[in-house]
């Protein structure tokens, strides 16, 4: 059991509005994503919503129950740090231990469970290590081996794998979603990686200074960002976003269309332009293309491969019913 | 072997100015310890000049064991190395986890609580002795003696009265006496390097991980369970350089013990070394590889007491 209500919660510092009042509830089970760029209050919404940090004003609920004054640890939350706050004295298994016996457990009952816990996360070899012994993964593994061994009605990740190596973090980031699928527990989960976030969330929820800019699953955020800031950040390559009498004549004050709803050709199209690096990932080209009059530089995806290079002159088309049309406000138009 | 010869000979100079350092005044002293030296005698003069020709054996560390003053002076190194160590340690870490927090007045508060540890050993003993613990003249003796005016002004009053009559009248405590001289140095030395630990522990705690806290806070560890759990073996380390050197430092005290009874009932080992050589150079040279042989069972013993402990 584990649902979240955020009621009207705001949060100031001093004078400044970190997070003006918002309303959001993740379901049980949820696995929700809080992504946006640096600074934007993700992790201080996910302290606040931990209980290390007091909010200014609203309420939170859990399952129902109002939390907005319970301490931290009695909110039945486990969190997962993005330095994994490992205890650098005490071994894995003490550290996977420690809020079972802060709990006064029983010894034997503590040891099922430290077994148990290692068991499920490949840990059972390093048990009597100490943190300072262990690689980056493993010591991820143990920071949420600590969460796990609680029982906890939802768990919290603030960049839990930012730490970590291009490899490693696929790999985790794997491991992480089945651990959702199989435990179906309520997740919360910061990042700033977009990617992260189409991966792994049920619910996505894009923040942008302290507000909530769309909140819907990956796809619907893909297929239908509300606003210019939503299209830019998801997605990668970023989309391509143009405002002027090319998107005039889509009948739109802004327009977007994704590197990948860009059809090219060397010979006709829509648009001319000339070709700028081209990023060959043997899957997919990246083209970027300069002097086409809409932006700087308008970037493509290509399946597969394609024999350009630099200065070489490109068509494109955009694919028009892929096309993402914003007003002045930059809300989208349907 | 050429290219690890010269940087052997380079290293020569310093590493030959360490031994000459070191081994020369334990040399003369081991030298002096087996000879009869003294530095005046009418009746055999030709023990003021020290030389091989005096050869006394073990005679010297004979003399040293049976002197009434040796037991004692042991005893006292011990206790008070022991008793300062166990004080300044706890106030401390109790004094550094206090001011470690943010507040107003933060920055004279830890100035005011340095500033002890730059008095001089000899002008602290005497603020101490004549100021402070003087049982007629200072703090301590205006202290008792108003405690005293005050209970007998209550004993005559109505009703309470007949309570207060059964107070005792407080005595003042004579901290040159042979029994309490000791502790007078043990106070003492404590105001003066509890700020040094405070100053260690401190820029210790500024290093601790906050996150660490964090999960210990969602972990439901209790204020008491993150100080026993994260913050005491995290302050392991310098609690062990606080002690080693707050060792070496103590197991040396002279100033205080001349300055409060000047050795009476309160002797240690550099004491008892003075004492000696006022006149017996070969007692005192004996007496001093009593000093270093003691000094070393110290650290080896405090040092594996605070690993153990602390460092698991």
């Amino acid at each position: 059991m584990g649902r979240i209500v955020l009621d009207q919660v705001s949060k100031t510092f001093g004078e400044v509005e970190v997070i003006p009042p918002l309303d959001l509830t993740i379901e049980d089970g949820e696995f929700a994503v809080f992504v946006g760029p640096s600074g934007c209050g993700k992790s201080t919404l996910l302290r606040m919503i931990a209980g290390l940090e007091d909010l200014t004003s609203g309420n939170i609920a859990i399952d129902g129950a109002d939390v907005t004054e319970v301490p931290p640890s009695k909110r039945g939350l486990a969190m997962v740090f993005q330095s994994y706050a490992l205890y650098p004295h005490m071994t894995v298994r003490k550290n996977i231990g420690f809020p079972l016996r802060m709990e006064k457990m029983d010894q034997a009952e503590i040891d099922k469970r430290v077994e148990a816990a290692a068991q499920s996360l490949n840990l059972n070899d390093y048990l009597d290590r100490k943190p300072g012994q262990l690689s980056g993964g493993q010591r991820q593994r143990v920071a949420i081996g600590r969460a796990i061994v609680r029982d906890p009605s939802a768990f919290l990740f603030d960049e839990p794998l930012s730490n970590l190596d291009a490899a490693l973090r696929v790999g985790m980031r794997l491991e992480i979603s089945e651990m959702h699928e199989r435990m179906q527990t309520t997740m919360i989960y910061v990042t700033h990686d977009q990617v992260e976030a189409m991966t792994m969330a049920d619910k996505i929820v894009v923040l942008q200074a302290g507000v909530i800019e769309q909140v819907g699953s990956p796809l619907d955020l893909y297929h239908a960002p509300k606003n210019v800031f939503v299209a830019g950040f998801i997605g990668s390559p970023k989309m391509n976003i143009f405002s002027g009498p090319e998107a005039e004549k889509f009948g739109a004050h802004t327009v977007g269309i994704r590197p990948e709803h860009t059809d090219v050709s060397m010979t006709e199209g829509t648009w001319k332009g000339t070709v700028g690096v081209a990023e060959h990932l043997g899957s997919d080209t990246f083209v970027h293309v300069h002097d086409t009059g809409l932006a700087d530089m308008v970037t493509i995806r290509i399946t597969g491969d394609i024999a350009v290079k630099h200065g070489d002159t490109i068509y494109l088309t955009p694919q028009v019913d892929r096309i993402h049309k914003f007003d002045a406000q930059g809300l989208r138009i349907e | 072997m050429s290219d690890r010869k010269l940087p052997r000979l380079l290293q020569a100079p310093a590493v030959l100015m360490l031994l000459v350092w070191m081994l020369i005044p334990l040399g003369m002293t081991l030298y002096f310890s087996f000879i009869r030296y003294v530095l005046n005698s009418l009746r055999r003069p030709e023990w003021t000049t020290p030389s091989l020709s005096n050869w006394r054996g073990l005679g010297n560390y004979e003399f040293v064991l049976k002197n009434k003053d040796f037991l004692l002076a042991i005893q006292n190194s011990l206790l008070i190395v022991c008793s300062i160590l166990f004080l300044t340690v706890i106030l401390g870490v109790l004094i550094a986890v206090l001011i470690n927090k943010t507040f107003p007045g933060q920055g004279i508060v830890r100035v005011l609580l340095i500033s002890p540890f730059f008095v001089m050993p000899a002008v602290n003993a005497v603020l101490w002795i004549n100021m402070i613990l003087d049982p007629v003249l200072g703090l301590q003796g205006i202290a008792v003696g108003n405690i005293n005016d005050l209970l007998d002004s209550l004993r005559s009053a109505p009703i309470i009265g007949s309570f207060f009559s059964l107070w005792p009248e407080l005595n003042p405590i004579s901290f040159r006496a042979t029994q309490t001289s000791a502790y007078a140095v043990i106070i003492m030395v404590t105001w003066q390097w509890t700020p040094f630990a405070v100053l260690i522990f401190m820029t210790s705690l500024q290093s601790e991980d906050q996150q660490q806290k964090e999960a210990a806070v969602l972990d439901g560890a209790s204020t008491w369970s993150q100080f026993r759990f994260l913050t005491l073996p995290h302050l392991g380390r310098p609690i062990a350089i606080v002690v080693m050197i707050q060792a070496i430092f103590h197991l040396s005290l002279y100033a205080e013990i001349e300055i409060v009874s000047r050795g009476n009932g309160n002797k240690n080992l550099p004491y008892l070394i003075g004492e000696f050589a006022n006149n017996n150079i070969g007692a005192a040279s004996a007496t001093g590889v009593f000093a270093v042989i003691l000094a070393n069972i110290v650290a080896i013993f405090l040092l594996r007491m605070v690993g153990k402990t602390l460092m698991e």
